[in-house]
């Protein structure tokens, strides 16, 4: 199996799993059942990290197409909705993992009777996000299957645009400035530390250090590391948009993605399971649950591992 | 200006040589994980400090300073080793004097914070916020300015080794 296998193989998945999350998102508003609706965020949050090897394989994808005799408009066309429908669901995970972590911070929510700004936002995000995902589904299928496309048929007007974006994109990191690439790398640097230093300092409290700490707020710095992981999918991306060619077929790179997910998977079975509700009542000087510590060391050894992949990232070109 | 011809010699050693082949990506790797612990712990007490996280207990933050100074050390060490890997391509570049200054600052900034703020058990959170709020400020933007300043030494060099 190559990685064009993969984008084939993974392409359906952030389209079935929006239209299941807004699914959910609408049921659990007429059943007021605040569980199904933090099941819905919990997914949109995993789509939206599990959408990068998505959308990072397609290079892989449209570079196997070239020997063929593909249209290459076809190609960029799907490329350009595929990006608009990537960067909606980007934002549907972190509007989803915001509310996740406005729960966990309360420990209680008020009952469903009308809609919350909140809710509101993941909710119009999700339905953007599955119309942008039926237009990236389409024109993809398009590139394999042209007997379907009409005759005379163009491309669809936000394909355009996505694929306009995508062009600007690349212009931007790579020749509008030699500084952008700089900022870019600087900036990835201060996710890593905001990271770290939130995330980090909630594992290595679960694990025993720092004992006089009670856990639950130290979660109140976690908004902090959710700001260096948007900074570092946002950057991470954009270094990605800038030189694909260089990046799709690192194994060291195709590792840290992996790695990634398995962090963030980590981080989800934090927020979605009833561990950290367990671990949120360690006051001052109480040891935290044995399964407790066990994810916050196995998220500690993730994040360590993803920041030594990204240092490797070049050894993987040679 | 003239290059120090020491540069050549330190290149041309067998440490040296060694250190850029295979661990000098173990290296900058640990030099990445030192830079987490150094400035991901000052800066949670910075924060904190300026207010963020209130009901996060103050004191016990001293602690943190565990991970400032291993995390400090595991900085001299590695960028002791990068330094004998590539001397011209740091001590050739003023980026690379800046970035010193700034660590000195920054750590400066971190001693006082241990000494005025978290010394006296006696003081309130109130007066440890009000006593420590423009050194968290300093600290900010020393970190942020030698992580920025590190980051830049990878694109502001102008020989990676001793010209031939």
């Amino acid at each position: 199996m190559n990685l064009a296998h993969l984008h084939l193989l993974l392409n359906h998945w952030p389209i079935i799993g929006t239209f299941v999350g807004v699914a959910l998102l609408l049921v659990s508003v007429l059943a007021r059942s605040n569980d199904i609706k933090h099941v819905s965020y919990g997914l949109f949050a995993l789509l939206a990290v599990g959408t990068i090897p998505v959308y990072f394989s397609g290079n892989a994808a449209a570079e196997a197409t070239k020997n063929l005799n593909f249209s290459m408009v076809l190609v960029e066309t799907h490329e350009g909705a595929a990006l608009l429908a990537f960067i909606s669901l980007l934002l549907t995970g972190l509007f989803a993992l915001v509310e996740l972590w406005r729960f966990t911070r309360n420990g209680q929510e008020p009952p469903l009777t009308s809609l919350s700004r909140g809710l509101s936002a993941v909710l119009i995000l999700s339905i953007l996000t599955a119309v942008l995902m039926v237009v990236a589904g389409t024109t993809g299928g398009d590139i394999h299957h042209a007997e379907i496309l009409a005759a005379g048929e163009t491309s669809p007007a936000i394909a355009t645009i996505g694929a306009g974006l995508l062009q600007s994109i690349r212009y931007f990191v790579i020749d509008y400035s030699r500084w952008v690439w700089p900022v870019l790398e600087d900036l990835h640097f201060i996710g890593l530390i905001l990271i770290m230093g939130t995330v980090g300092l909630l594992n290595v409290r679960v694990l025993g250090f720092l004992k006089k700490l009670p856990v639950r707020p130290v979660h109140r710095l976690l908004p902090w590391g959710i700001a260096g992981l948007v900074i570092n999918v946002i950057t991470g991306v954009l270094f990605f948009i800038g030189m694909p060619g260089f990046y799709v077929f690192n194994a060291i790179f195709q590792a840290k993605i992996l790695t990634i997910l398995f962090a963030a998977g980590n981080l989800l079975l934090f927020y979605c399971t009833g561990v950290f509700r367990k671990w949120d009542q360690v006051g001052p000087g109480e040891d935290a649950p044995i399964f407790a510590k066990l994810v916050a060391a196995s998220s500690l050894l993730l994040w360590l591992a993803v920041i030594v992949l990204g240092r490797y990232i070049p050894v993987g070109e040679q | 200006m003239e290059i120090p011809r020491v540069f050549q010699t330190i290149e041309e050693s067998g440490f040296s040589t060694w250190v850029r082949d295979s661990p000098f990506w173990a290296i900058i790797s640990i030099h990445a994980i030192g830079m987490a612990a150094l400035v991901g712990a000052s800066t949670v007490i910075a924060l904190r400090l300026l207010g963020f996280a209130p009901d996060l207990p103050l004191a016990p933050l001293e602690r943190l300073y565990r991970f400032i100074w291993s995390g400090f050390w595991i900085q001299v060490v590695t960028g002791i080793l990068l330094l004998i890997g590539y001397p011209t391509k740091s001590l050739t570049n003023w980026d690379f004097y800046l970035k010193l200054t700034l660590i000195a600052l920054g750590m400066i900034v971190m001693h006082l914070l241990r000494k005025r703020v978290f010394s006296d058990p006696s003081m309130s959170e109130a007066d440890m916020m009000i006593k420590g709020r423009a050194l968290a400020m300093w600290s900010l933007l020393f970190w942020l300015a030698v992580v920025t300043s590190g980051r830049m030494l990878a694109y502001t060099y102008t020989n990676i080794t001793y010209p031939s």
